[in-house]
Parts: C-alpha cells; structure tokens; sequence
C-alpha cells in the first residue's frame, strides 16, 4: 500500500512537471474558475451581510415633536420597554441625529448649519424581538401625544428584503451555471492532459497494471491542479482583499464590517476545497473513459 | 495489494521439453497446453466476422506463426489472446483459464501472463531503455530491489545492456523493438506474442528480430507471432497456422509461408 501510494504520487508529480503546458493550462483555467467562484460567493455574502445587518437595525423608529418633554420621554421609554414585544429602547436627542446626521453626510454640513435651528427631530429607536409585532407598538405609539409620527423600518425592510432576494436566487443560479460550465471546461482540459498521455495509459493496460494503478496517479495530478489553482487563487484574493473591502464600503454602504475580514479564511476554505474537487473529479472522468472496455 | 510473482526471466527450458522435438508436442509425453481456442467465432458490432469457428492448440514451449492476408483474422486472434477484445462464441483458454469469462479486475493479472509486441513498439519516448523496461515491473506493484535486478537481466536477453541508458530517440529500430521485447519477456511471461514484430524494420534487422525471438523460444516461452513476413517464415520452418477469412486453411509443422503441395 504504501509502494502504491508512493508510487503514485512520485508519478503524479513526475506527470505534473513533464506536461508543463497542459498542467499550466489546466491551472490557469482552475484559476479562473476559482477566482469566479470567489468573487460570486464574496458578493452573494454581502448582500445576505446587508440583509442581516439591515434586519438586526432598528426596526420601528417615533419621531418625537420638539415640544415633549424629558419625563414624557422617560414615561415613553419605561412603558415601551415594558412592553413583552419590545426588546430595546434607545433614546436619540435632536443634539446626537445632528451629529448622526453630519458623520453619515459630512459634505451637507453647511446646509444644516444654514438653518436657524436644528430640524432634526429627537427619536425612539425600538427593536422588536419579532418583526411582525411591529402594528402593536406602532399604534400604541401614534395614541401618545409626544410622537409625531412613526416610521415602518420594517416596510423597508420587507421591500429589501424583495430585492436581496432575487439578487441572491439569480447569484446563486449564475453560480450553478458557472460552475457547470467551469466544471465542463475544467474536466475537458484535464482530458486534454490525459489524452496526451493516452499511450502511457495503454502501455500500463498492456502490460498489465491494475486500473488502481493507472487511475490514482492521474487522480492526485488533477488534486494537485487543483491545489496550485487553489493557493494561486487564493494569493490573489489575499493582494485584492485591500480593494475588495472598499467596493464593499462603496456599494454596500450600511455594512459596517469588513466584509472581507470576516468571509477570507472561509473563502479560502472553500476554494481550495472547490478546487481539489474539481481537479479530482475532472480526472477521475477523464480517465475512466480509458479504463472501461 | 496483490503482488506479481517476483520478475526472475532466467528463462529455463522447462521440463516438459525435449531438446530433440520442441516443436511437436503431440509425439511428446503429455505436455500443459497454454493456449487453447476452441470454436471461436467474433463478430464485431458492425457486423463484420472476424473469426468463424476457429480451433488452436498452443503447447508449452510452441513457436508458431500466424500468417494471413490483411483482414483474415490475425489481429483479432491477438486482441482476444489479449482480452482486449470478447469472443461472440466459443472459449480461449489461456492455461485453462476462460478468458471470455474473466473478471474485469482479473484482467490485469492475465496481461501479465502474456508479453506481447507489436509493430509500433509502443515505447514511451521520455523514458529510458532501462526506465522502459522497468516500467511494466513498476505499474505492476513491483518493489523497487528486485525490479532493477529483473531488468539488467531481460537487457542482457536482447543484448541492450550498453543501450540500457539511452532514449528510446537515439535507438534503431531493431534497437526500439528488442526494447519492447525485453518489456514484454520482464514479467517472465507464459506466452509471448509478436504482431507483425518486424512490419517496421528492415530485411537484416527483420533477421536479427527473428533470431532472438528463437532463442528466447529456445529459453523455454512460449512464441505467437503474426507475420506478413514469407521469407522468414519459410526460412525458419516451424510450425504455421494460416487463416483466411476467420477460418484456420492450414496448420502444418516445419511449414513454409505458401502452401508446397
């Protein structure tokens, strides 16, 4: 067992190397595949990232008129938060949504500061343990004379929801697509490289070698094709994680992760495994089609 | 992991022959048959007969031709002997064993049981004479120690021991081909056959081929050889099937290549 294992790693290698253009190739083509795969799994990411951080947010918001007063917004606090539906009550002072206002738009400060006064009202920000209890608080909210009007996050969350939701269904259909097609593509490359070697393949039949032994080092080639894929892939997407997390900061400006940070080491895992899979699926294919007579 | 019997081609007449008679095992005290067709008929999936109801006794120790026209069955013969290809009907018995009913994984263990040669030596242009050789033993489970012992010895069988570093590239064809027999003799096979082993070369080393293909026979293996080649075939005068059209016309002993009637 172990003669065979080495063996066939000894001619795995060996195939690798003796074949450069086709191994190269194969590689490539595994590399941008990969790459594809990557960015395809880092966008999808992102948007369930922004659905969950959108979700997790406030989820009722009572804007409160100028005119009440502390107590009243102490009263309205403790009642709320009394409430069972009820899991979190922040206070937000017409001083702090100023200053919320200035770091979300830093460039309008001086249309604010044109006005006699500061317009932005103070609010409750309240989060629901269950979304859809949302009309309890909501109408317990519109009957107390301090709020001025409530706001629904929830209807734009359901309306983003909506959009996340096709974008993810059509990501993931794109990616079964792609990955058919790569895989296709993957597999005939590898072929290619097994054809090459179609006389070696009937040497060992005729001289009788086991199929074990004509199979496994094609199979631990394809693994390795897929593993230089994998790391080549994988330095990539290190060197471009700096520009990856500000096209996530640009686009998906509510996320307030580094997206990347997060979904890298997974990424990698995912690549490299994708990638060995491919590689050793692609040859075991390929290679059959010599074996079965 | 199965292991081949150790490669040891020292090649000793076996005790079943008798130096004065090699060649006709039926004036011999019993003697094992190692190949046997028996009614065997191919006919392949377009429709073409290859074979029609062909019977062939091989006896240890046997040199026969195989001579034929194009078409008249010589290859499939081969490719059965090889299993690279299933009777329609009939058994090939090869040391009685039905190859027709062979197991898939079984396969291999038969294929190395037979040496064979062909036309085209099939040699893998990268590699050696030595690495070559030694390939069969290698992609066979062979340990390392006794395949290189195994090989210096087939080498020095067809005479390449000074070759043995070279590439199959910088050698003559006569060179290439007994590369291939040494190949084919390593696992120390029972029977050997040759399809059209000198179609490639030219008359002198057509010779050259033919005479280490005798004395290997002499050495105790069993020889098949399918030839177009008349004049060695009547110059050597062993014994002669001939097939036309998927039947055996002839099976004569110490025959020429035509029929002398």
């Amino acid at each position: 067992m172990v003669r065979f294992m080495a063996f066939s790693i000894r001619r795995a290698w060996h195939g690798f190397w003796k074949n450069g253009l086709m191994s190269l190739a194969a590689t490539a083509t595994m590399v941008l595949v990969l790459v594809l795969l990557a960015g395809l799994i880092i966008l999808v990411t992102g948007l369930n990232a922004t659905l969950d951080y959108v979700q997790s947010e406030v989820q009722v918001v009572a804007y409160l008129k100028d005119s009440t007063t502390q107590q009243d917004v102490i009263a309205l606090e403790t009642t709320l938060q009394r409430m069972p539906q009820v899991t979190q009550v922040k206070f937000v002072s017409k001083a702090q949504a100023y200053q919320d206002f200035l770091a979300r738009h830093p460039g309008e400060a001086d249309v604010i500061n044109s006005l006699p006064n500061n317009p932005l009202p103070a609010s409750l920000q309240i989060n629901l343990s269950d979304p859809s209890n949302y009309v309890d608080v909501a109408t317990y909210l519109n009957s107390e004379p301090g709020v001025d009007h409530v706001m629904n996050i929830q209807q734009t969350v359901e309306q983003l929801n909506t959009v996340i939701g096709v974008l993810q269904t059509g990501g993931t259909v794109l990616l079964v697509i792609v990955g058919l097609i790569v895989l296709f593509i993957v597999v005939n490359t590898i072929r290619l490289a097994v054809v090459a070697r179609a006389d070696e393949i009937e040497i060992m039949r005729l001289v009788g070698a086991s199929d074990a032994f004509i199979r496994w080092p094609f199979i631990i080639e394809g693994a390795m094709v897929g593993l230089f894929g994998a790391a080549i892939t994988n330095v990539l997407l290190l060197l471009s994680q700096g520009p990856i997390t500000g096209f996530m900061a640009e686009y998906f400006k509510v996320l307030p992760v580094e997206a990347s940070a997060t979904v890298g080491p997974t990424i990698g895992l995912i690549v490299l495994g994708a990638g060995v899979g491919i590689g050793v699926l692609g040859s075991f294919l390929s290679v059959r089609s010599y074996l079965i007579r | 992991m199965a292991m081949v019997s150790p490669a040891t081609p020292d090649f000793k007449p076996s005790q079943n022959r008798r130096p004065d008679a090699p060649d006709r095992p039926e004036d011999s005290v019993p003697t094992r048959i190692v190949l046997a067709m028996q009614g065997v008929t191919k006919s392949y999936p377009n429709g073409r007969v290859a074979l029609r109801g062909v019977d062939l006794m091989i006896p240890e120790g046997d040199f026969v031709f195989l001579v034929g026209p194009s078409g008249a069955g010589k290859s499939t013969v081969i490719k059965l002997l090889i299993r690279e290809e299933l009777p329609t009907k009939g058994l090939v018995l090869l040391d009685g064993r039905d190859l027709g009913r062979l197991k898939r994984r079984d396969v291999p263990k038969v294929r190395r049981r037979i040496g064979v040669v062909f036309q085209d030596f099939k040699l893998l242009p990268n590699k050696t004479v030595r690495d070559n050789v030694g390939f069969a033993l290698e992609v066979t489970g062979t340990p390392r120690r006794q395949i290189i012992p195994a090989v210096d010895r087939v080498l020095r069988v067809v005479g390449l021991t000074g070759q043995a570093d070279q590439l199959p590239g910088q050698l003559s064809g006569g060179e290439q081909q007994r590369t291939a027999i040494a190949r084919a003799l390593v696992h120390n096979p029972r029977l050997f056959i040759a399809d059209e082993p000198t179609g490639n070369l030219d008359p002198v080393i057509s010779w050259e081929i033919i005479q280490l293909l005798l004395r290997i026979n002499e050495l105790g293996v069993t020889v098949l050889m399918a030839t177009h080649n008349a004049d060695v075939v009547t110059a050597v005068r062993r014994r002669v099937v001939a097939l036309e059209n998927g039947r055996i016309v002839r099976d004569e002993l110490g025959a020429a290549y035509h029929r002398e009637d």
